[in-house]
């Protein structure tokens, strides 16, 4: 994800905003990282440039 | 073959991949997007591609399915898993384009995987178009629009009723009749 992805995602919970955390990028995107609701606490994985910013309990179940 | 390749078939079984619909939704959205742009179930992100190549816009392609994700990252769009407008903030987007899954099913005949949830509206074909609907306005920048795709077997009064309710005003900017249904792709303005 481009880091201006920022401008238009929230916390799907509560509609708080994320913090970034970066675990690693190339120069246009974030590859790798966490995406932390400044307000809930929720966590949201970025893996292979890609956030998962379902709710918690839908991740789960998508994951299986 | 390569893992690559590999993971690219396994992606194609599991997305739902371009047809009649995605031809009509993206031939409105390519005449009617403006500023910034999502679209909600982007599935293979064809459609999102094609408003990002012809006409410049910055695309966000959303799906709850993660190879669909990975599908429209790989044509160059911005991936995002997500369930419908969820995690996108307060007046975000110019323009919102859906092609939701609408097939009427039977709760006894689902089959239960990525491919059903592609192509499912529940039991009345609008269990999907429902909720968007409720949610698409909060996401929806002053001035904005939404680009619907309604099929004739999801019940085009009933989607109606559900625009009107939802509280925008709407016109046809395609429509174009197949063997067994008619697809239309309406643009959604908040009413007056």
């Amino acid at each position: 994800m481009k880091e201006s992805l920022m401008d238009v995602v929230c916390c799907p919970l509560d509609k708080a905003d994320l913090d970034l955390d970066v675990a690693d990028r190339d120069e246009e995107e974030i590859l790798d990282g966490t995406l932390t609701c400044t307000e809930c606490g929720e966590t949201y994985p970025i893996e292979d440039g890609i956030p998962n910013l379902l709710p918690p309990d839908m991740r789960d179940e998508a994951a299986a | 073959m390569t893992d690559l390749t590999e993971r690219r078939g396994l992606d194609d079984a599991v997305v739902y991949q371009p047809a009649e619909d995605s031809g009509l939704l993206a031939e409105a959205a390519v005449a009617e997007a403006h500023g910034r742009v999502l679209e909600v179930g982007t599935g293979s992100g064809w459609v999102a591609e094609q408003i990002a190549e012809k006409r410049g816009l910055e695309v966000v392609g959303s799906d709850r399915n993660p190879h669909a994700a990975r599908q429209a990252r790989e044509r160059g769009i911005e991936g995002v898993v997500a369930d419908l407008c969820g995690p996108f903030r307060t007046a975000a987007f110019d323009t919102v384009c859906f092609n939701p899954p609408y097939l009427p099913t039977d709760p006894d005949n689902e089959w239960d995987d990525w491919m059903e949830r592609a192509l499912s509206g529940g039991e009345s074909g609008r269990e999907l178009i429902e909720p968007f609907l409720a949610d698409v306005g909060r996401v929806l920048a002053p001035g904005g629009v939404v680009l619907l795709l309604v099929s004739s077997l999801t019940g085009y009064d009933e989607v109606l009723a559900l625009i009107e309710a939802a509280g925008f005003d709407h016109e046809v900017v395609v429509e174009e009749s197949f063997p067994f249904e008619t697809l239309s792709v309406l643009r959604l303005e908040r009413a007056e």
